[in-house]
């Protein structure tokens, strides 16, 4: 799958510059042609647009990603997730190279750059990268749950 | 592409937690065979992520104590509130209902008149809790004093008199330190600082001068002119969280893992939506087309695109997007 650098993500980038470009469905884009009157009414609907995906939204792939390096922005996201993800992406054997970064304290964004190798594709890492982290949660949970019944019963 | 995230870099074993104490406030442990970054995601999570429920929202009928209003609702705020089982409760953000109902929050109130000589103390204990709530436990102020009064409200002299409406809600520590579920984490790693992660202000000898964690005896110390290993990393990190009494230490523990795997949860959710939305864009369309009549965005890429179409990511690329698209006036209307 090639990845593409998601059309919204180009847009929604731009979204508050006034010459915003339009969004990034074609009839939108072919509306734009008509030229300025349209304008006003176009960023509006992508203001209400945004507003209405940002629950949804919170991954986009950032612009110059190919399929296997790509550079991810996580909205609402921090250390928490962005070290312990890092982490276990870099584990995968397809991945090349992995990092995270909060680019201003103050944004609440966190952004992941994976490169892997030819065997997989970005995306695909970084999902697995989230399956795995759940995975060794759910492990970590177990186990703490198992050592503190025990630990209640040595004591009786 | 198969591998077991645990068994790599010689960690033989699963991720372990060894309980070495534990009562209605504490909980101490050692948590090993993980890394860093997930020991320290786990701490963070306990702290800042845990939802508990809090006073939040404190409307004064009649204040003549000597503390100011928003002295009180501040003081009110901090009161820890039975939060076990919050689940049970909504976000206010996300309730259906207009402002506040009884799946998102629960009433307290409290209404006190001294009326002795005596310096009348008002309690924790005198919030009286509304029933419009889930479970007959959330929300209560939480007592734990022999006395049974709980947190020390305000003081009231003859003929003053406190009549307060409070509204609890959930909410997490990020937002504000009230509602914390923890009173303080203890967190600790490499006790003989074997890694060098710290670097120990010393007179003359940076071992006899600071005093040895208590878990130092659980690992081994250095040997003598041991060569310093920079490729180890720490595996064993000792925990020792205290309740703020809202929830037990357990379920803090049990309650931050299960909030780091719903923040993952919804990421994966999320990436979902976004592969279909890829897969539309991803179709026989102008790869242009998806720029958006951006063409100026993308100097400096490489084209993402160049799977789809665009032979030449410089050159053919380049002169279509100005020259064959039906939005090369964009280049002007962009400017």
């Amino acid at each position: 799958m090639p990845v593409a650098t998601k059309p919204r993500a180009s847009s929604a980038e731009d979204a508050d510059m006034e010459d915003a470009t339009p969004p990034s469905a074609q009839q939108v884009i072919d509306s734009q042609e008509g030229g300025g009157p349209m304008e006003e009414d176009e960023n509006d609907n992508e203001l209400a647009d945004e507003e209405d995906n940002e629950e949804s939204q919170r991954v986009r792939i950032l612009p110059g990603s190919t399929s296997t390096a790509a550079s991810f922005e996580f909205l609402k996201e921090g250390h928490t997730l962005g070290n312990a993800l890092r982490y276990i992406i870099m584990k995968n054997p397809d991945v090349e190279f992995c990092a995270y970064a909060i680019p201003h304290p103050s944004e609440e964004k966190m952004n992941l750059r994976i490169q892997t190798y030819d065997t997989t594709t970005a995306t695909a890492a970084l999902e697995k990268g989230l399956q795995d982290l759940e995975d060794l949660c759910d492990v970590v949970s177990e186990e703490f749950w198992t050592q503190r019944e025990k630990f209640t019963v040595a004591k009786h | 592409m198969e591998y077991d995230t645990m068994m790599m870099d010689g960690e033989s074993l699963g991720p372990s937690v060894k309980i070495s104490a534990a009562d209605s406030t504490h909980v101490d442990f050692e948590l090993s065979n993980v890394d860093l970054s997930f020991a320290n995601s786990l701490r963070r999570v306990i702290q800042a992520e845990v939802p508990t429920i809090a006073i939040d929202l404190v409307e004064i009928e009649a204040n003549t104590s000597v503390l100011a209003d928003e002295f009180i609702a501040h003081r009110l705020g901090l009161i820890p509130l039975d939060s076990r089982e919050i689940d049970q409760l909504n976000y206010t953000r996300d309730c259906d209902c207009d402002q506040s109902c009884g799946k998102c929050t629960v009433t307290l109130t409290l209404h006190a008149k001294c009326s002795s000589d005596e310096v009348m103390k008002v309690y924790a204990r005198d919030l009286i809790v509304g029933i419009d709530r889930p479970n007959n436990h959330i929300g209560n102020p939480i007592i734990t004093d022999p006395e049974g009064q709980g947190s020390l409200i305000a003081k009231l002299r003859k003929g003053q008199e406190l009549k307060i409406t409070c509204i609890a809600k959930k909410g997490i520590a990020k937002e504000h330190a009230k509602w914390a579920p923890t009173a303080a984490v203890g967190f600790e790693y490499d006790p003989h600082n074997k890694l060098h992660h710290l670097d120990l202000w010393y007179e003359t000898d940076s071992n006899t001068e600071w005093p040895k964690s208590k878990y130092a005896e659980w690992e081994e110390p250095p040997a003598e002119g041991e060569p310093f290993d920079y490729d180890a990393v720490p595996s064993r990190f000792y925990f020792e969280v205290e309740s703020a009494g809202n929830i037990e230490p357990d379920a803090i523990i049990q309650e931050g893992i299960k909030e780091l795997q719903r923040k993952l949860a919804g990421l994966i959710h999320g990436l979902g939506e976004n592969d279909e939305m890829n897969g539309d864009y991803d179709g026989p369309r102008s790869p242009d087309g998806m720029e958006g009549g951006a063409p100026w965005q993308d100097q400096g890429y490489t084209t993402p695109y160049a799977g789809a179409g665009n032979a030449s990511a410089w050159g053919g690329g380049g002169a279509t997007a100005y020259g064959t698209t039906p939005y090369g006036n964009s280049g002007s209307a962009g400017w």
